[in-house]
């Protein structure tokens, strides 16, 4: 008897019962006189089976193409990288400061630990080059997949392939580089970006805004998108070629404006905040209502030049709050100095606004911002950990050399209040933003600590000198 | 052997005991800590008055601790190892004090023994009923106490022997009801139908056979729908295959009744292996390719240790696997070795047709991690392949079995990873856990590796890429 036999004959009845498909008696002899041979038919089969080589499929999957010329990181840190990554940290700062790592350093992960720390893959890939993008995409149907290359070797041919937030930090650079080609390349593809997209390639223009410009958002006057209609619309009135700002009127309405002075008559502006705001949501209405307003359109308003608008506003702190607001969403980093002179404690007051976006500035500027925010409180620095887990995640960037001087200056770890003191969150925030120049210095504060709340930090630090280290020997 | 935090973190049972011991990595928790010959140990201050004695041997992470938890290693323990690794405490020179001499006295044997004369470096023997050893001038001593010693232990054996003859009756009426009914019929039903065999099997003192059937819905269900019910043909065929060669025994090779004596559940115990004279003896260096652990019905957790000859030993086998079985409850997932690790050992192998389990017989050198990459033959997956298939010839009930290979890739269809040769077109359904881990070697050309047969999927254990080494984790 053959296989082919066996299959034709055996399997049927085996599967659907020999009392209902007897088995054939003549296939083979039974080894005792009381049995009836459908074991032994049984063990054959089953043996036969053995025997047989898994079918192949017919076809396999052809695996995308992927170039990436980010260098793998170093075999050594491999390990601690997947045990920190897959340790149960107290805040999101570790990861956070890796996937920075990852980027500037142009390093990426091993492809094969890539499973194995799927969940820091999926939150940070745009950070960790096309191999991790295209990981974190695996599970997506294929038509909402793209091309995975590196954004650094973005060019006008490929720009479109590129995940969203690098196709706008692109844009914003083409637009202080050559603002004229930046819109232009917007323009080519504007008819096929979605409205999301749209909005947010939009918001670069308010990067080197001129006249020239006009045209196109004339153009956007019509979008489907009401909120690029209204975007284009401010910057059609910040360029005085549009209807004016419609929450310009609003905003003007809780201005109160007035001449003080003897000799030299001086502008003095203050805020009047509606009666059914109370104190503490005072911020986050200030927020929220001058939000769409820029500094050119309100020293406009009062025909006074920004600096002299910042001045008149001196003596009122939601004012300042309201144009420190402004300053930060217009990137205008030499007018937010300014205001934060007068209002030094304009990082709590944009906290408690609830500010979220540090919107398209590059990532010194983003450092220059926290500079400023914070040099207020050189001689009084605050313990408040949501205070600075905010300043972090907006930032997120490495923490400016003076700032991080000011903390471990002011020994700020060990001034944390009782309840907080020593907490891993704080520990893990500054190993996670310290520059590492100054990581020696943290290093030696941290020792201070029970080992048992500096595992993370340390083990940090490790991988960031080494993943720095690496980087410079290559 | 160097601790390592790879170690540390495969003993520690679960990512809480890791928790629990970082919180007792303050020094002031631990009012001694000392260290000498080789042995690292101190007393870590818990919630009672008196604190928990812990030692800990560097050489084989073997660790005890006075503490009543019910993990293995407790979290005191592997605090102590985590302060050994990174070098955080100072450990002062001592004399080893008599609680840990005690331990020391009271451990099964392979832990000192690199450093140690062969003859001290054999494993200690453990009372067992078979071969508790009896003084000589004792049994001179009383003859006829031996004589009735004897004469119980073969009527026990004798009995077994009856019990299991009938309890493979049983076992033949049981699966001539299942081939009635159909296996297409088994299959939806099985765990129910096994789980009665499998109690008779083990009121007829055959749990070899027992845990086979205990296991078969699991094993079923792990497979796709459409292949099961021919799966369960292959396994009751086995079933069978085994009961009939169980009875067979005497006219069988010597090597094939021992493995079926064996697989029907006559175990032979590490002393009596370890005092067979013809027991296959290899010398060599060992590497560990692979570590399975799995959960069994009987609450037992099996720990598989696969390891490579690494040295030359012509005509002996290549490879080898370390089989222990620890309670469920203690949390331990693993044995002792990590992969990657690297031995010096001598193993004495159970005797069978295609010898694979072993015992280390003595530890030259313990365990150390190693960069160098596994000796493999230089033959293709398609030949390795044949090499299963003739062993399989040999011994038709051959369980999972080591496959190496040169030359293949991984590919994909949907979400089922295949091992595939270029050049014969074999392709291995690899294990569906494996998915998602190995799934980045699906973009690589061509990869050299070893891993595990089951005769339905492949779990790959080590490969050698152009990247680096993968393995399994």
């Amino acid at each position: 008897m053959n296989l082919t036999a066996l299959h034709a004959k055996v399997l049927p009845s085996l599967l659907g019962g020999t009392s209902r498909h007897p088995l054939p008696g003549d296939l083979i002899r039974p080894s005792s006189p009381n049995s009836d041979g459908a074991l032994e038919m049984l063990t054959l089969m089953g043996q036969a089976l053995r025997f047989e080589r898994p079918p192949t499929p017919e076809s396999f999957i052809v695996e995308p193409e992927i170039k990436d010329e980010r260098k793998i990181i170093a075999d050594g840190l491999r390990r601690p990288l997947i045990r920190l990554l897959t340790a149960k940290t107290a805040t999101e700062h570790p990861g956070r400061a890796l996937a920075r790592a990852f980027d500037q350093l142009r390093l990426r992960p091993h492809p094969f630990d890539l499973p194995l720390i799927d969940a820091f893959i999926r939150s940070n890939a745009e950070k960790l080059g096309p191999t991790a993008q295209h990981w974190a995409d695996r599970q997506k149907p294929e038509a909402e997949t793209r091309s995975y290359f590196d954004p650094e070797l973005l060019d006008e041919s490929s720009w479109m392939q590129a995940p969203l937030s690098r196709r706008v930090a692109y844009l914003e650079e083409r637009r202080r580089d050559d603002a004229d080609a930046a819109r232009a390349l917007l323009e080519s593809t504007w008819a096929q970006e979605e409205a999301d997209a749209r909005f947010r390639l939009l918001q670069v223009f308010q990067t080197r805004l001129s006249i020239s410009d006009q045209p196109f958002l004339n153009r956007l006057e019509k979008d489907r998108a009401q909120r690029v209609r209204a975007l284009a619309a401010r910057f059609l009135a910040r360029l005085g070629a549009g209807i004016e700002n419609p929450a310009l009127g609003a905003c003007l309405e809780r201005i109160k404006h007035s001449q003080s002075g003897l000799l030299r008559k001086r502008t003095t502006l203050q805020m009047e905040l509606p009666a059914n705001v109370k104190d503490q949501a005072a911020s986050r209405w200030i927020l929220e209502t001058f939000a769409e307003l820029s500094f050119g359109e309100l020293a406009g308003a009062f025909k006074v030049t920004e600096k002299e608008l910042i001045a008149a506003a001196a003596k009122d702190e939601p004012l300042l709050l309201a144009l420190a607001l402004i300053a930060t969403n217009e990137g205008r980093l030499d007018l937010l100095e300014l205001v934060v002179a007068g209002l030094p404690n304009a990082w709590e007051r944009m906290f408690e606004a609830g500010l979220d976006t540090l919107g398209t500035m590059t990532e010194s500027e983003r450092q220059r911002w926290e500079e400023i925010v914070v040099h207020p409180y050189r001689k009084d620095v605050p313990t408040t950990y949501s205070l600075w887990d905010w300043l972090y995640r907006i930032t997120d960037a490495e923490a400016p050399s003076s700032v991080m001087s000011i903390a471990l200056h002011a020994k700020l770890l060990t001034k944390v209040p009782e309840h907080e003191r020593g907490s891993a969150p704080w520990v893990e925030m500054f190993a996670a933003t310290c520059p590492a120049s100054q990581r020696q210095e943290l290093r030696e504060q941290l020792t201070k600590f029970d080992q048992s709340q500096t595992v993370i930090p340390f083990a940090l630090l490790e991988i960031l000198d080494g993943m720095e280290n690496d980087r410079t020997h290559v | 052997m160097a601790l390592t935090f790879e170690r540390i973190e495969a003993l520690a049972p679960d990512q809480s005991s890791l928790a629990a011991a970082r919180k007792l990595l303050k020094p002031s928790y631990w009012p001694t800590l000392a260290e000498g010959e080789g042995l690292a140990w101190g007393e870590c201050q818990g919630s009672g008055a008196t604190p928990y004695r812990v030692v800990i041997n560097e050489a084989d992470t073997g660790y005890k601790c006075t503490c009543p938890s019910r993990k293995f290693p407790c979290k005191h323990a592997l605090a102590l190892m985590w302060m050994r690794a990174d070098r955080s405490a100072a450990f002062a020179a001592a004399t080893v004090p008599d609680w840990v001499k005690d331990w020391l006295s009271r451990r099964r044997g392979t832990s000192n023994s690199a450093s140690k004369t062969d003859d001290e470096a054999k494993p200690k023997t453990r009372p067992s009923i078979r071969f508790t050893e009896i003084p000589e001038a004792e049994a001179d001593a009383d003859p006829k106490a031996e004589q009735r010693a004897a004469a119980i232990r073969e009527r026990n054996r004798l009995e077994r022997e009856a019990a299991v003859l009938a309890g493979l009756e049983d076992l033949d009426t049981w699966l001539s009801d299942q081939v009635q009914h159909g296996l297409a019929n088994f299959v939806a039903q099985t765990a129910q139908v096994c789980r009665t065999i499998a109690q008779r099997l083990v009121d007829a003192k055959a749990p070899g056979l027992a845990g086979r059937l205990d296991a078969l819905p699991t094993r079923l269900f792990t497979l796709s729908g459409p292949v099961r019910p021919s799966a369960a043909i292959r396994e009751l065929g086995q079933v069978h295959l085994i009961s009939q060669a169980y009875r067979r025994t005497s006219e069988l090779p010597e090597l094939l009744a021992a493995d079926a004596r064996q697989a029907v559940g006559w175990s032979v115990t590490r002393e009596a292996l370890l005092n067979d004279s013809q027991a296959i003896r290899v010398n060599a260096k060992w590497r560990v390719f692979a570590v399975l652990s799995e959960a069994q019905p009987d609450r037992l957790r099996r720990v598989e240790t696969w390891l490579w000859r690494q040295s030359a030993a012509d005509g002996m086998p290549q490879c080898a696997v370390l089989i222990d079985f620890v309670p469920i409850s203690t949390g331990a997932a693993m044995g002792g070795y990590l992969v990657g690790d690297q031995i010096e050992a001598e193993l004495s192998f159970y005797r069978s047709t295609i010898p694979l389990r072993a015992q280390i017989n003595a530890l030259k050198r313990g365990a150390e991690q190693s960069s160098e990459p596994l000796t493999l033959p230089n033959e293709s997956l398609d030949a390795s392949y044949a090499k299963y298939e003739h062993a399989l010839a040999q011994l038709p009930w051959l369980g999972t079995i080591p496959l190496s290979f040169r030359a293949a890739s991984v590919r994909r269809n949907g979400e089922q990873l295949y091992l595939y040769d270029d050049e014969s077109g074999l392709s291995l359904p690899m294990h569906t856990s494996q998915a998602n881990h190995a799934s980045p070697l699906a973009t690589l050309d061509r990869i050299d590796g070893i891993g595990l047969w089951n005769g339905y999927e492949f779990t790959l254990a080590w490969a050698e890429t152009q990247l680096g080494r993968w393995m399994r984790s």
